[in-house]
């Protein structure tokens, strides 16, 4: 993440992964999820925070799911079925299940079908938010596949030359295996930026940089300026010239694999229902695995080995930046934002459970 | 296309597609092809200027393909095989045949593949240029599959942050079926400008907008300028603010696809060397196929319709510009540079065949 997002330092608390899992399990265990779901969506949740993906953490996202549960958009007991179970492939009804629960549970079926199959792809509708995207695909590394995850939904983005939104910023991520260096992660949203982000630019006060958003016309805002009260976020590429068709059409991309191959879902769902894609590559199926993972570190090692243009220190690969980050908060810490905590104690005194235990 | 890419009209001379087409076959032929793989070659490169692709088909590319073949480093008679097999899976070396070739070739495998299982991929190393890879990746379309392609190879785009190249300008192409919207078809370089087009602007004259390329210190350019001597491509997004790491990661995507799994290949690994990966997702694997194309349609009619910003006529959706050009281009013939026509002249000469035949200035 730029360093234009994050939090302040003189404006943040440290707090260990383990007692932000604590609260977090007991906020949604509260939620009346079960223990093993709660337990699974708690850890989707902090991997977000622990890997520096503050986005897509607790401090953005815990208290939209809380609101999403309490209005019944999220289904705390969801009876989630299988609409087709082919071989390779499979489809499944996710009954308002939270995102953070049906992804994994569907990347390991699709794990399952890779181990006989060679690869295996599943899609889901009826869903809700599904988190960083990134954890989902992450799934497959211990089992040496690549792993692969989209989710859809929403119409935040103008397509390019579009006057308003019409697609969602579709992320698309993917995450490859490799022997010693760090796994080769991506997770990019198909909008110039997260939809998220800019709420954490709202809190932090910080400008919006060119080629971010659309003014309420449509027309690319190429100079910097303060968060608008509407949001319409401009594709990834931001202008025609620079590629903004590119970002426009991996959203559709996205959008077709989760929504449209589910269920025909797109636009503006009146239960803001989402819809998700996932699939697994066993290495295997192509290629003997120690060979490839040997290859990866090579790879990355000639990418992160390139010298630096003038004013870098360092050329990195997707996933580098996250995993330095994930043991740096391993040792010290997630930062939170003091606005974060006044919520967190506001929320376990409302549900009267214990509050975030703060040394 | 941008319009910047065009060729000016009064430097055109339309040609019919099936004149092309004769006169790209003989020259095929002529370097050793035999006649179904000149047939594909064909197929595969004039599909592009059919579409409006003018970057990857005859004027950019025919003159490479002869100099390769030429030279002995495309194989005329490529003994491909299957290294490893599963019941979604291949991977084939494609002992330095044409991607225009093979790639359709395996595409066909992946899609037998699908019908079996619902999904099929094939990875292939050792390979020479795929020409444009929406043509690979529309092969799934008339199987009412989903069709993706991706090649990778060769060093001319910088990571982010980096000062030398790295990686290559890889493209993703994805083709959706829809009913009776033309189909969903999207054909992106992971670079800000595909490398073609650098020469395309210096035949043309044409200046470089601000954030496509890298100095040679990998310095984006932010200016618009002639197109340097030594230049860089720059990942999509052209700075790390505006997601250039998304453009460089995508490019690391195809690589692992294409090089990676299939033969460990990347960076310098042979210059001119290519390594490509096809898939095909089966439709009716995963929902009813009617109502998947209905949704399409549903789905791309919301996207044109979207009501457009100030200054602009029309909102598009990847597929449907190249679409409406190939319906022009049938009627009134594939618009060629002057100096193609040239070329085609010498080289027609040269090979001792029929000259390319013009259907107006």
């Amino acid at each position: 993440m730029l360093e234009h997002f994050s939090v302040n330092s003189q404006d943040q608390v440290l707090v260990s992964k383990s007692k932000l899992f604590e609260v977090t399990l007991k906020i949604l265990l509260a939620m009346r999820m079960p223990e093993a779901d709660a337990s699974l969506a708690s850890d989707a949740l902090i991997e977000a925070d622990m890997r520096g993906c503050e986005t897509h953490g607790v401090s953005n996202m815990l208290r939209n799911y809380v609101k999403a549960f309490r209005t019944g958009q999220i289904n705390p007991n969801p009876k989630w079925k299988y609409i087709v179970n082919g071989k390779a492939t499979a489809t499944i009804d996710a009954d308002k299940s939270h995102g953070l629960v049906i992804c994994p549970k569907a990347m390991d079926i699709a794990i399952e079908k890779a181990k006989k199959y060679g690869i295996g792809a599943v899609t889901i509708l009826n869903s809700t938010h599904a988190g960083m995207m990134a954890y989902h695909s992450m799934r497959a590394l211990k089992h040496d596949m690549i792993g692969y995850a989209i989710t859809g939904g929403g119409a935040v983005m103008v397509p390019t030359f579009g006057a308003i939104p019409r697609v969602g910023a579709v992320p698309h991520s993917w995450a490859v295996p490799t022997d010693k260096e760090p796994p080769f992660v991506l997770d990019i949203s198909s909008s110039s930026i997260a939809a998220n982000k800019i709420e954490l630019l709202r809190r932090t006060g910080a400008k919006v940089l060119p080629g971010f958003l659309a003014n309420e016309q449509g027309i690319p805002e190429m100079k910097p300026h303060s968060v608008p009260n509407t949001v319409n976020l401009l594709p990834w590429g931001s202008t025609r010239e620079l590629g903004s068709h590119k970002g426009y059409g991996l959203a559709v991309v996205g959008q077709v694999f989760s929504g449209i191959l589910s269920s025909g879902l797109f636009g503006v769902h009146p239960e803001k229902l989402g819809s998700q894609f996932v699939a697994a590559y066993s290495i295997d199926a192509f290629t003997e695995v120690q060979k490839f993972k040997r290859s990866m570190d090579e790879f990355l090692t000639y990418l992160k080995e390139t010298p630096p243009a003038p004013s870098h220190d360092r050329v990195y690969y997707a996933g580098e930046i996250e995993h330095e980050e994930m043991e740096n908060r391993t040792l010290n810490g997630i930062p939170l934002h003091f606005e974060v905590i006044e919520w967190f104690k506001m929320i376990t005194k409302e549900l009267k459970i214990p509050s975030i235990d703060l040394d | 296309m941008l319009e910047k890419f065009h060729v000016p009209i009064q430097d055109t001379i339309r040609v019919e597609i099936s004149e092309l087409r004769k006169t790209v076959k003989s020259i095929f032929i002529k370097l050793g092809l035999n006649e179904e793989d000149s047939v594909q070659a064909t197929d595969t490169l004039v599909n592009a200027d059919e579409r409006g692709v003018d970057t990857h088909g005859v004027s950019n590319m025919l003159r490479i393909y002869v100099e390769q073949f030429s030279s002995g480093f495309y194989n005329v008679n490529p003994e491909w095989k299957i290294v490893r097999e599963s019941p979604t899976t291949a991977n084939i070396d494609c002992d330095g045949g044409l991607g225009l070739v093979l790639v359709p070739r395996a595409m066909d495998i992946a899609i037998e593949k699908a019908k079996e299982t619902g999904i099929g991929a094939v990875t292939m190393s050792n390979g020479r240029h795929a020409g444009m890879m929406a043509y690979h990746a529309m092969k799934a379309i008339p199987n009412d599959m989903i069709g993706y392609a991706v090649t990778a190879g060769g060093q001319n785009m910088v990571p982010t942050f980096g000062a030398e190249p790295r990686l290559a300008a890889n493209p993703h192409a994805w083709a959706i079926p829809a009913g009776n919207e033309p189909d969903f078809v999207l054909d992106i370089s992971s670079s800000s400008v595909a490398a073609n087009k650098i020469g395309l602007l210096r035949r043309l004259n044409e200046k470089i907008l601000p954030g496509l390329m890298a100095t040679e210190d990998g310095s984006p350019i932010m200016k618009e300028q002639e197109v340097p001597e030594n230049t860089w491509l720059l990942p999509t997004g052209g700075t790390r603010e505006l997601g250039s790491h998304k453009g460089y990661g995508l490019s690391a995507v195809a690589q692992i696809f294409g090089g990676i799994l299939s033969s460990g290949s990347f960076g310098k690994y042979g210059q001119g060397k290519m390594s490509h990966f096809v898939s095909a997702y089966d439709i009716s694997a995963f929902t009813d196929l009617d109502r998947f194309k209905k949704s399409m349609d549903e789905f791309l009619k919301y996207l044109r319709d979207t009501p457009t910003a100030p200054g602009q006529e029309r909102v598009y959706y990847a597929g449907l510009p190249e679409h409406e050009e190939e319906i022009i281009r049938k009627e009134k013939g594939v618009p060629l540079h002057k100096e193609v026509i040239d070329w085609f002249d010498s080289i027609t000469s040269e090979f001792n065949i029929d000259d390319l035949v013009i259907k107006s200035k």
